[in-house]
């Protein structure tokens, strides 16, 4: 095709739906981040430190907290699981500018000042003196919390209804994990929290090829 | 076969495919020049042929911000470009099922 010539003539309507049909393939491949595809590498990342975790404290009587190995697996794997996140949607949205990207960069400063807020929280718990069990149940609850409201509130902004739900799944989960104990309340969240977030990919997934 | 109805400024092969490639963004949402010409594989002169075109029938807005190497030009769909992409859409349909309707031994 030259440039700057309009030689568009002679399409028929199959050509015409077919290239609707292709483009619009190729443009979701290339520019919509898959919401499954992000649930199941965090499900996983999830399931897999906070299993590790749990597996590094179960023979423990009384609690004494997870190991230096089991700390540094979590947090390798949840730098993966970031790095990977990073990479897969900054090439999606490579060149795409407007509200959505606004809206990304709101939701990953919630959950980052999320974060620091646990984090010097539960120094602070630490600092008034709570007991190790305590910061056990703290630390695997507390971040289903704030990961549970922030995908609640994504329901409303993004209008869907199953990440309202999952809000509320981990809301269930992060209420009901503490009561199970410093030690299996770590397993409780790699199962009830990273397993949800598993089985809605899954879900998003068959949805999607359907 | 009878192509009346479709809206003659989408339809053609690569304003088709700049029409669908931005309907894939949300409303509010703009894709840079140099993605897009990437993405559809166009050369700048002929994508912005076919810019301009849907952008004289309103399809389409291009906005160009910075200056040097920071300029960027970005390109987004329209209310009334989305809504023209929607009926052209309806309207291919039905001439697709009106041409299936009409093959020996169709129903």
């Amino acid at each position: 095709m030259k440039d700057g010539a309009d030689e568009e003539t002679g399409m028929d309507l199959q050509q015409a739906s077919a290239i609707m049909q292709e483009t619009g393939d190729r443009a979701r491949r290339a520019l919509v981040v898959r919401r499954p595809v992000l649930l199941a590498v965090w499900g996983a990342a999830w399931m897999v430190s906070d299993g590790v975790i749990w597996l590094s404290v179960r023979g423990q009587r009384p609690y004494d907290g997870p190991t230096p190995a089991a700390l540094l697996t979590l947090t390798m794997v949840i730098a993966a699981a970031a790095v990977f996140t990073v990479i897969y949607a900054g090439r999606a949205g490579s060149g795409v500018g407007g509200l959505s990207v606004l809206q990304r960069r709101i939701l990953l400063l919630s959950y980052l000042g999320g974060y620091v807020a646990l984090f010097l929280l539960e120094a602070a718990i630490d600092h008034a003196g709570a007991s190790r069990a305590v910061l056990g149940v703290y630390g695997a609850a507390a971040p289903i919390l704030l990961v549970a409201l922030i995908i609640a509130a994504s329901g409303a902004v993004f209008l869907d209804w199953s990440l309202f739900g999952l809000g509320l799944w981990l809301l269930a989960v992060a209420a009901g994990s503490g009561f199970a104990g410093p030690v299996t309340v770590w397993a409780v969240s790699a199962l009830a929290g990273g397993g949800a977030l598993l089985v809605m990919a899954v879900i998003g997934l068959r949805w999607n090829r359907s | 076969m009878n192509i009346d109805g479709l809206d003659p400024v989408i339809h053609g092969p690569a304003r088709l495919r700049i029409m669908v490639t931005l309907a894939t963004l949300p409303e509010g949402d703009d894709l840079s020049f140099s993605r897009l010409q990437d993405l559809l594989s166009l050369t700048p002169g002929n994508l912005i042929t076919h810019l301009r075109k849907l952008e004289d029938a309103g399809y389409v807005t291009t906005v160009r911000t910075g200056a040097g190497v920071t300029a960027r030009t970005s390109v987004s769909l329209t209310r009334d470009g989305r809504a023209a992409l929607a009926r052209y859409t309806a309207v291919l349909r039905q001439l697709l099922d009106g041409a299936a309707s009409q093959l020996p031994g169709s129903p």
